[in-house]
């Protein structure tokens, strides 16, 4: 079973508990204006540039007989600073399997496990499955929107051992505005989640004037009651990344 | 806490410096014209400058001696060295350096009864120290100062009685052993041989754990009083290293209250002096690692790791008597020595890997039918050049000092315990990235015929920018957790040691390969063009035992699963593996104790040796934009920590070049 993703990192250390490693799945069915990895955003392949190393050389615009640069017109395989990269990746999912697991042979008992983030890692849901079934002899956490058929949600979180997902605003006329969705799937999916008894915590992303306004606040916490709660700081980082995908970051 | 204080403003700012001058003596004449002996002169020259060396005491100030004297004029003139240097091999500045001197023993019985077994010299020496001491017992009567009073009447004469008098000897001790000249002069293992005087002082009620952290911070901010004499290559070179922990001679853990106060005292005062080395090993508590990730987080570049399991057995297996071993601890910056009784020259030389590579690569690869019969080629490389610096090093002789005499349990001169020469290794990663590529290219695939190669690395890639790409960006690295490269530095760190094997140098001890690179890893970059690993000519090294500088690793698991692969029983000179984390991984506690978990893990799995630096890169930007922003900005160097905006641009680059894992 083949799936898209763009990245995997070691010792991600906020993505659940232990040193842990997080495969990145790209493709997403929101589009929140502050997403820190628009990378994720779309499914196909994208071709990201980091210009601030760029020495405008040209060697890149040479025609170039590479499959994988076709779509963008320019070669990724000649920049000498590396500045140009396709952000995404097809993969097996038994061999990324076995890619993941090379981590945990390293780590041993300190290993904690792995998380699946995005992008939305149920977007791609029967690649996930497959990942969870091939990885099932470990700890494993997802990051999620919670935005996925109330079917699809359940059948892979039942298979999990901690979820992370974010409730980011109450309002879903306000949700649909900044991230393109409603959020009464995502609140449907909350409510199946809190009744497993499975362990979880909901992250909100503290969005200046969006999300982080009392009123908000104050709505998720009738929504998700006692539940662990984390809110994240605004990472003013986060529109870095859009300009070497060439795309707007509007907020 | 210390931090903040009048007195450590005082030093930080620098205000103290204005006690300081210089003497203008032409001593290395008069001793010339007098026909001085070397000792002769030493002896001399310390008498005089201790002599004229002023006792000032500041306010608050529990742990007093610094320097007032801020040069130390030369004892021969430049045509005497120039002829000591034709007739001998020397060292460095020619002092035996790298020592780590018996303080505690003399802290036990006092420099009275040290006086007794001294030679003529060590004996005038000593004189000279408790005439200055005196000077600082007058200056405390005259300001009143009844603490100091009681602890100057009582040390250095004699023995120390309690925790502070310990303290205060070994200052003494430690800056007049700067006074005499000598340098990169160690701390040792502190917390197990001054623990029983904390403990005692803690068991009548003296101190408390809060009062004696106190009196710690004040000691460990003496020795940033006057470091900034003591410079090596950069500013911050200055080998002040301390040992905490470890195991004693019966297997048991050292870790004491005193070792937890140390880490404690360094993350409070966040100065870079001393430098924190911690020795571990399987026995080493989860937690410990986690106290110890709170000093790494504070930013200056230690602790240090050691291990213990790797360590003692290695050092056994050499020759070192089993009590030695057990004894080991750090020179200036991580080769390992022996307290007391070990002269070891521990940094005598460097060999360059890439070098070897590059002799091999163009003299040898065309007539090479296969890898591993190019392979050998470079082996033989490696050991014409360590035969090259075997033969070169000869006639050793180093400058006398009487003071430092008095403090080892040997004869230094007549040769130690031990008496045998380190040599650093340079370049491993781009050595071993070299050679997988053009395994892999040259002798596996067959797409880059050698010839291409070796014109393209002559041109420095100029007209072949694909190749480029690929050999830097797309080609196996070190690092990574790859088999097929991480065996290739195996192999060539067993070619390291192997042709050092059976040597036996001119002070009648062994070689010891290392994996540390000092400043070679600039120096050495520059003797070579560019590499077959995709290294343009003029681009450094990675630092010891690290990962190339560009190179796309996936992240510190799989670097710490390649750099503790190899066989470092065999190479044990010292030097780590150098992990950078972005300064946002310990914003937490939960990434405090990740990172310490990951330390654990490498120590588990038989890692030697590994530093950790916190990293801001966008501070040391600004830093070079502002310098006067950030005056305590600290970086690590190859092995010792500095501050950022007092170093060359070209460290400070490469601190800067070198990749930070983040969160």
């Amino acid at each position: 079973m083949l799936g898209t993703i763009f990245d995997i990192k070691e010792m991600a250390v906020h993505d659940g508990p232990g040193i842990r490693t997080t495969v990145f799945l790209k493709g997403c069915p929101l589009h929140c204006l502050w997403c820190h990895n628009p990378e994720g955003l779309i499914s196909k392949p994208q071709l990201m540039f980091k210009e601030n190393k760029c020495r405008h050389c040209g060697l890149c615009f040479k025609p170039c007989e590479h499959e994988e640069c076709k779509p963008f017109g320019r070669c990724v395989h000649i920049c000498p600073e590396n500045c140009l990269e396709i952000a995404g990746r097809t993969v097996d999912a038994a061999e990324l399997a076995k890619e993941l697991k090379s981590n945990a042979d390293v780590l041993g008992d300190s290993f904690g496990g792995f998380t699946f983030s995005g992008g939305e890692p149920l977007f791609q849901p029967s690649f996930l499955s497959e990942l969870i079934n091939l990885l099932k002899d470990y700890h494993l956490c997802i990051e999620t929107s919670g935005f996925a058929e109330e079917k699809i949600f359940k059948s892979v979180v039942d298979k999990l051992d901690f979820v992370i997902m974010d409730i980011k605003l109450a309002d879903s006329a306000l949700h649909k505005k900044y991230t393109g969705v409603n959020n009464e799937l995502i609140i449907k999916n909350f409510r199946y989640l809190n009744s497993t008894g499975k362990p979880y915590i909901i992250r909100t992303p503290l969005i200046p004037k969006i999300t982080d306004t009392e009123n908000n606040l104050l709505e998720i916490k009738k929504i998700i009651g006692e539940s662990n709660w984390e809110k994240l700081p605004y990472n003013a980082l986060a529109g870095a990344k859009y300009k070497m995908l060439g795309m707007e970051y509007k907020l | 806490m210390l931090n903040g204080s009048k007195l450590y403003n005082t030093i930080i700012n620098k205000e103290h410096h204005k006690y300081r001058h210089n003497v203008d003596w032409d001593l290395a004449n008069e001793y010339s014209n007098k026909g001085l002996s070397p000792i002769e002169r030493m002896i001399d020259r310390f008498e005089r400058v201790a002599n004229e060396e002023k006792a000032v005491i500041l306010p608050d100030e529990k742990i007093v001696f610094m320097r007032t004297v801020a040069n130390l004029p030369a004892i021969f003139t430049e045509k005497e060295w120039e002829d000591i240097n034709s007739k001998h091999y020397i060292h460095e500045l020619g002092f035996m350096s790298n020592l780590s001197p018996n303080y505690y023993d003399t802290i036990k019985v006092g420099l009275l009864e040290k006086r007794k077994s001294a030679d003529e010299y060590g004996k005038r020496s000593i004189d000279s120290i408790i005439a200055l001491s005196d000077k600082y017992l007058e200056e405390a009567k005259k300001q009143g100062r009844d603490d100091l009073v009681e602890v100057l009447s009582r040390v250095p004469r004699y023995s120390a009685r309690n925790f502070r008098e310990a303290l205060q000897f070994f200052r003494i001790l430690h800056y007049s052993l700067w006074l005499e000249g000598n340098y990169h002069n160690t701390v040792g293992r502190f917390d197990k041989y001054m623990y029983d005087y904390l403990k005692n002082d803690i068991d009548a009620g003296i101190y408390n754990e809060a009062t004696a952290l106190e009196l710690l911070e004040d000691f460990f901010l003496s020795f940033n009083k006057d470091s900034d004499i003591y410079v090596g290559v950069q500013q911050g070179d200055n080998g002040q290293s301390m040992m905490l922990g470890g195991m004693d001679e019966n297997g048991n853990e050292v870790f004491n209250l005193l070792s937890e106060l140390c880490l404690k005292a360094s993350c409070n005062n966040k100065l870079i002096d001393p430098k924190i080395n911690l020795r571990v090993s399987k026995k080493t508590p989860a937690e410990r690692y986690t106290e110890a990730t709170k000093l790494t987080k504070a930013g200056l570049g230690f602790p240090q790791y050691s291990n213990d399991d790797i360590v003692i057995p290695a050092l056994e297996s050499i020759g070192y008597e089993h009590n030695d071993a057990v004894n080991y601890t750090v020179a200036a910056c991580w080769e390992f020595i022996i307290p007391n009784v070990g002269a070891d020259v521990a940094n005598i030389a460097a060999l360059s890997y890439p070098k070897a590579v590059d002799t091999a690569f163009h003299n040898s690869l065309i007539l090479s039918k296969t890898y591993d019969e190019f392979f050998d080629a470079v082996k033989s490389e490696i050991s014409k050049e360590t035969e090259k610096i075997h033969k070169n090093i000869k006639d050793l002789w180093f400058i006398p000092s009487p003071f430092m005499n008095v403090l080892m349990d040997c004869d230094i001169y007549s040769g130690g315990k031990y008496n045998n020469f380190g040599i650093h290794g340079t370049g491993i990663a781009t050595a071993a990235d070299s050679l997988a590529a053009i395994k892999k290219y040259v002798f596996e695939e067959k797409t880059i015929s050698k010839e291409d190669y070796i014109k393209a690395v002559d041109e420095n890639f100029e007209n072949s920018p694909e190749l480029l790409h690929k050999l830097r960006f797309e080609s196996p690295k070190l690092g990574n957790n790859d088999d097929f490269v991480d065996s290739i530095a195996t192999a060539l760190l067993d070619a390291f040691a192997q042709s050092l094997e059976g040597k036996v140098n001119c002070r009648g001890g062994i070689y010891r390969a290392g994996t540390g690179s000092a400043m070679y890893y600039l120096w050495h970059a520059n003797e070579i063009g560019a590499s077959p690993d995709g290294r343009k000519a003029h681009e450094p090294f990675g630092t010891n035992f690290s990962v190339s500088l560009f190179a796309n690793v996936k992240g510190p698991v799989s670097v710490i699963a390649s750099m503790s692969k190899q066989h470092f029983n065999r190479a044990i000179n010292g030097g780590p593996l150098t992990l950078e984390f972005h300064q946002s991984l310990f914003s937490d506690n939960d990434g405090i104790v990740k990172v310490g978990a990951l330390v654990k893990n490498f120590i588990d799995r038989g890692g030697h040796q590994l530093q950790l630096n916190t990293v801001n890169l966008e501070m040391m930007k600004d830093a070079q934009i502002h310098p006067e922003n950030h005056k305590q900005l600290v970086v690590r160097i190859w092995g010792w920590s500095a501050y950022f905006v007092e170093l060359d641009k070209e460290y400070q680059d490469h601190v800067m070049a070198r990749q930070a894992y983040s969160v």
